[in-house]
C-alpha cells in the first residue's frame, strides 16, 4: 500500500501542478469554470436486500456526487469513502475550501529518530483478540474475588452489580442476557437491553486491556500481570461465563491458553464485519448504504397528514453543574479561601474518586447538607467508619492510610464541606 | 499621576525579580489581587454624578443609563499589565461549560462538560469553552518529556520529540468536534430542557497540526497495515482504531487550537484530529500511533461508542457523525418572551456534517409540515459548524420550530419518526432526528420532538 500509495500522491501531485500551472496562465477562464462547476445529485439505487420493509420506507435515498472538487471516492485507491460521506481532492491547488502548498505534502522530512525494540516494549500495551500483546500469567476466580473486594469493589458495587452511575460488570447470565439486546424500551415499564461485558462485548481480550492499564480507576497500571489475570477470572465468573464447557469456579485457575478459548456469547454481534482483510471494505460498503443507519427526505409540503404528534418531556434532568443562569452579573466574590489541610492531597488520591460526587451515594465534599447530617453521628463516628468502612465504603476508603492520617483526611473533608 | 507612578513601581519590581520562579509567583499573586480590586471597583453602586450633563434636566422617558455617568467613565480602567492572559468580562461569569451526574461513570474525572452554545457567536468556540471529555481527569503533561511514537507495520518506527513534530509543514483546519452521544439521551424523548445539555456535546475550532499522511511518507507503511491504534498517556489510556482509510485521507495530530496551543482538556501537548468522525477518536494526549492489519477492538469501541439496534446487532466503527442541525435562537437559554406581536426577528442555528459540507438547511414552523429554506451564513466549510438564518414576523402564536439540513454527501436529516424506524431507540450515539423547539403564546421555548 506505501508503493501504490506513494506513487498515486506523486501522480496527483503532478496532475495538481498542472492545473495549477493552467490557472496562473489562463486564470480567467479557469476561475469561470470553477465558480461554474457545481455539485449535482444522482440517486444511487439502494441495496435493500434483507432490510425490514418498514426500513426501506423510512430511509431516503444516497446521492452520489458529480463534481471537480467533492469526491465519492478517495484518489490514492479509486475505493468509496470509508465513512459514506465525500473526499476534497486537491484541486486548483485548493483542498475544499483551503489553498494548500502541494510540495508540503509530497517532501520526505525524516523527523524524529528510530524508534528502539525497548521502547516500544515499554509502550506496546494493547491486546488483541488473536492474543498480540496477552503476556503468559495466571490466576484464579477466588484470588480474584479477594483482589475484587479490595481494589474495586468500592466503586463497581457488590458482586459487579454497579453502585451509583459506576459501570455494572455484570447483569447475570451472559448467555441469557444476550438474548435482551433486541429489547427496545416503547414502553416506560419494558426492560431494556442489558449491555455488561458478558452479555455485550465481542471479545475479552478487551477487558484484559482495559484492566491492566485502566484500572484502579485511581491508580492504573498498578496491577501485576497475574492480577488481571485472577480479576478477569473473577468477572467472567459473575458472568456465568464458560470456557470450553467449563463453568469458573472458585479454584478455577485462569491463564494465557484457556483466555483464548473464551468465546464470548455475542461476539457476532456487531457490524459491519471489520476482520479479515476485507474489513475496511465491509464497512465501506455498509456506511455508504444509508439503508443501516437512516437517511431524510427533503419534503417541502404537507409532509405528514393531520396535527404533529408532539412528545413533550416526562422527566426533565435539571440537577446541572453549575445551574443555568443567563444573566450579566457579577460573581459573587468568596470570601478568603483558608489554605487547604494537609488532608487534601491524601483525598484527592485515595477518596475522591468516590466523594467528588453525590453520585456515588457518598457525601459528596462541598454538599454541606449531607456532611451536616454525617455529622449528627458525631466526629468520633464519622472517623470510626471511615477507618473501619460502612456500608458500601471499605475500610480506610481501600487505601493503606494509618489512622492518624485518615483522621487528617477527615477533617479536610468536613473542613471543605462547612 | 500617583496611580500610574504606584503600577510603575509594581512593574519594575516584577522585571527586576531575580529569579522566573521568583517573578512568576509575584506575577501571579498580583494578577489576582488586581482581579479582585477590579471586581471590587466595579460592583461599587454608581454615584449619581450629572458632571457635563448638569445643564440637562432629565425627564421621566430619558433612559437614566445615558443621562447619568457611569463610574466606568469617570476614571482610569485597568492599565495592560492587569490581565497578562485576557479574561472574559466579569459580567459574563455565567457563560461556562456545564455538567450533570448522569453523564458521568460514577465521578466527575470520567465525564463530560457540555458547551454554553446558546451564548456563542459564529462557529468558532473559544478554548475555554470548548466541549470536553475524558476518561480519567485531565492530566497536566509536561512538554519536554512528552513523545509520539509511531511503530507496528512500518518499515522504521520512529520516536518524535514536540517539537520534531512541530518542524512537519503544519495546516490549519476549521472542524467541529462531537461526542457520538450528542443528543444521546433523548432517543426515547426529550429530557433536557436545555439546548446546552440537548446538543452542547460538541465545539468547534480552527485546529494546526501535521497530516498524519505526511509523517507516514517517511516511514514506509506496509501494505497489510489496514488499522491504526491512537492511545493517550493519561490516567485512562485511551485507545481507538482509525482505519488506514482515513489516516491517508485528512486525519491529523494537533498541537494548535484556534490559535494558541491546545487547551489541556483538549489534549495539550497533542491530540489526534478526525475530521467529522466521532470526536472520542479524535484522542487526546496522544502519545501512540501503531498500525496493525486487524482492528484492536479498545475499550471504547466496544464496551461503548457502539450503537445497538432494534435488530440486537450493534453498530461498530459507526465513524462520522452524520449531517445535522439546531436552533440557537430562539432555544430554552434564549426564549422570545421579550417580542411584541409583529417583531421582526431572526431564527439562527447551527448545522453541521461530519461526512462533507452543508448544502441546504429548512426550517419548518409547524413541526415539520411545511418547511422553507434558510439562507446559509458566514463561511460553509466542510465538516465544520455552519450558520443558517431566516427572517421571520413573530405573531405570538404558538409555534414548532424545526431545522433540517443536508450535505453534499447527499445525505439529509431524518425525521425522528424516520430515525426511530431505521436503528430504533436504545442506540446511545449518532442520533441526527430533526430538532424542534416547541415556541409557546408567551415565547417561551421548551424541547419536544415530532412523532409525525
Amino acid at each position: 500500500m506505501y508503493k501504490s500509495y506513494h506513487k498515486k500522491l506523486v501522480a496527483s501531485t503532478l496532475l495538481a501542478s498542472v492545473v495549477f500551472l493552467g490557472t496562473a496562465c489562463n486564470a480567467s477562464n479557469d476561475t469561470k469554470k470553477v465558480a461554474k462547476s457545481e455539485v449535482k445529485a444522482v440517486a444511487v439505487k439502494m441495496d435493500t436486500t434483507g432490510f425490514d420493509k418498514r426500513v426501506v420506507d423510512a430511509v431516503g435515498p444516497a446521492n452520489a456526487l458529480v463534481s471537480d472538487t467533492v469526491k465519492k471516492t478517495y484518489g490514492y485507491n479509486g475505493k468509496l469513502v470509508i465513512d459514506g460521506g465525500v473526499t476534497y481532492p486537491i484541486v486548483n491547488g485548493k483542498t475544499g475550501a483551503y489553498y494548500v502548498d502541494p510540495e508540503a505534502h509530497t517532501t520526505a522530512f525524516n523527523k524524529g529518530k528510530t524508534a528502539t525494540a525497548n521502547e516500544q516494549k515499554a509502550w506496546d500495551i494493547d491486546v488483541m483478540p488473536d492474543g498480540t500483546g496477552l503476556p503468559e500469567g495466571s490466576g484464579s476466580v477466588e484470588e480474584g474475588d479477594d483482589l475484587y473486594e479490595e481494589k474495586c469493589q468500592q466503586c463497581h458495587g457488590d458482586f459487579g452489580a454497579g453502585n451509583g452511575l459506576y459501570p455494572k460488570l455484570t447483569m447475570g447470565n451472559a448467555y441469557e442476557e444476550q438474548k435482551t439486546l433486541k429489547n427496545q424500551r416503547t414502553h416506560p415499564d419494558d426492560d431494556g437491553p442489558k449491555r455488561a461485558f458478558g452479555s455485550y462485548w465481542p471479545y475479552a481480550s478487551t477487558l484484559w486491556w482495559y484492566i491492566k492499564t485502566g484500572m484502579p480507576h485511581q491508580a492504573p497500571m498498578s496491577l501485576t500481570t497475574d492480577e488481571v489475570y485472577a480479576l478477569s477470572a473473577y468477572i467472567m465468573s459473575i458472568n456465568e461465563l464458560t470456557i470450553d464447557g467449563e463453568e469458573l469456579d472458585d479454584e478455577y485457575v485462569l491463564d494465557r491458553k484457556k483466555f483464548l478459548k473464551l468465546v464470548m456469547p455475542n461476539v457476532d454481534g456487531f457490524e459491519p464485519k471489520i476482520n479479515g482483510p476485507k474489513g475496511e471494505d465491509n464497512a465501506r460498503e455498509y456506511f455508504n448504504n444509508p439503508l443501516n443507519y437512516g437517511n431524510g427526505v427533503r419534503c417541502m409540503k404537507d409532509c405528514f397528514e393531520g396535527a404533529p404528534v408532539v412528545q413533550k418531556i416526562k422527566h426533565a434532568i435539571s440537577d446541572f453543574t453549575p445551574s443555568l443562569n443567563s444573566a450579566k452579573t457579577l460573581p459573587k466574590v468568596k470570601a478568603d479561601v483558608k489554605p487547604a489541610g494537609p488532608g487534601k492531597a491524601d483525598y484527592e488520591a485515595a477518596c475522591a474518586v468516590c466523594h467528588a460526587t453525590d453520585a456515588m451515594g457518598a457525601p459528596a465534599v462541598g454538599n454541606k447538607k449531607a456532611w451536616a447530617a454525617t455529622l449528627k453521628k458525631g466526629i468520633d463516628k464519622v472517623y470510626d467508619n471511615a477507618i473501619n468502612g460502612v456500608n458500601g465504603m471499605p475500610p480506610r476508603g481501600g487505601s493503606s492510610y494509618d489512622d492518624a492520617k485518615m483522621k487528617q483526611v477527615i477533617d479536610y473533608m468536613v473542613g471543605a464541606s462547612k | 499621576m500617583n496611580k500610574i507612578d504606584n503600577v510603575s513601581e509594581k512593574e519594575l519590581e516584577i522585571i527586576s525579580e531575580v529569579t522566573e520562579q521568583a517573578s512568576r509567583r509575584d506575577f501571579f499573586k498580583k494578577t489576582a489581587a488586581y482581579s479582585m480590586s477590579a471586581l471590587a471597583a466595579a460592583s461599587v453602586v454608581a454615584p449619581v454624578s450629572v458632571n457635563a450633563n448638569e445643564h440637562i434636566e432629565a425627564n421621566a422617558e430619558d433612559d437614566p443609563n445615558i443621562m447619568e455617568e457611569k463610574p466606568w467613565s469617570l476614571k482610569f480602567g485597568d492599565d495592560v499589565t492587569v490581565n497578562k492572559y485576557g479574561q472574559p468580562s466579569p459580567y459574563e461569569h455565567n457563560v461556562t461549560r456545564r455538567t450533570t451526574p448522569i453523564l458521568s461513570s460514577g465521578n466527575f474525572r470520567a465525564s463530560i462538560a457540555v458547551t454554553p452554545i446558546q451564548d456563542l457567536n459564529g462557529i468558532i468556540v473559544p478554548n475555554g469553552l470548548f466541549f470536553n471529555r475524558h476518561h480519567g481527569g485531565t492530566p497536566t503533561i509536561n512538554p519536554n518529556e512528552h513523545r509520539l511514537m509511531i511503530h507496528g507495520l512500518v518499515e522504521k518506527p520512529i520516536v518524535l520529540t514536540m517539537e520534531q513534530l512541530k518542524r512537519y509543514p503544519n495546516v490549519s483546519r476549521i472542524h467541529f468536534l462531537e461526542c457520538p452521544a450528542n443528543g444521546g439521551p433523548e432517543w426515547r424523548g426529550p429530557q433536557f430542557n436545555s439546548i446546552q445539555f440537548a446538543k452542547g456535546f460538541m465545539s468547534c475550532a480552527e485546529w494546526t497540526g501535521v497530516y498524519i499522511k505526511d509523517i507516514l511518507k517517511d516511514l514506509g507503511l506496509k501494505p497489510e497495515a489496514r488499522w491504526m491504534l491512537a492511545e493517550g498517556i493519561d490516567d485512562s489510556h485511551m485507545g481507538r482504531t482509525i482505519p488506514v482509510d482515513k489516516v491517508l485521507d485528512d486525519a491529523m495530530i494537533v498541537w494548535g487550537q484556534n490559535g494558541e496551543a491546545l487547551r489541556p482538556e483538549q489534549g495539550y501537548p497533542i491530540r489526534v484530529v478526525v475530521p467529522g468522525w466521532e470526536a472520542n477518536l479524535c484522542v487526546k494526549w496522544l502519545a501512540r500511533l501503531e498500525f496493525a492489519s486487524e482492528p484492536f477492538y479498545a475499550k471504547e469501541e466496544t464496551s461503548k461508542y457502539t450503537a445497538l439496534k432494534y435488530t440486537g446487532k450493534a453498530i461498530q466503527h459507526f465513524y462520522a457523525n452524520e449531517v445535522n442541525s439546531v436552533i440557537t435562537s430562539p432555544c430554552p437559554e434564549k426564549p422570545w418572551t421579550d417580542l411584541k406581536k409583529g417583531d421582526m426577528i431572526e431564527i439562527e442555528g447551527l448545522a453541521w456534517s461530519g461526512m462533507g459540507t452543508i448544502s441546504t438547511v429548512d426550517v419548518s414552523l409547524d413541526g415539520g409540515k411545511n418547511w422553507k429554506q434558510a439562507s446559509l451564513k458566514g463561511l460553509v466549510l466542510e465538516k465544520a459548524w455552519t450558520r443558517f438564518s431566516i427572517m421571520h414576523e413573530y405573531t405570538g402564536a404558538p409555534l414548532l420550530l424545526s431545522s433540517r439540513a443536508s450535505d453534499d454527501a447527499g445525505h439529509i436529516q431524518p425525521t425522528v419518526k424516520n430515525e426511530r424506524a431505521a436503528v430504533g431507540i436504545e442506540g446511545v450515539y449518532h442520533r441526527n432526528g430533526i430538532h424542534t423547539w416547541a415556541v409557546d403564546a408567551k415565547g417561551v421555548v421548551t424541547n419536544v420532538q415530532i412523532l409525525s
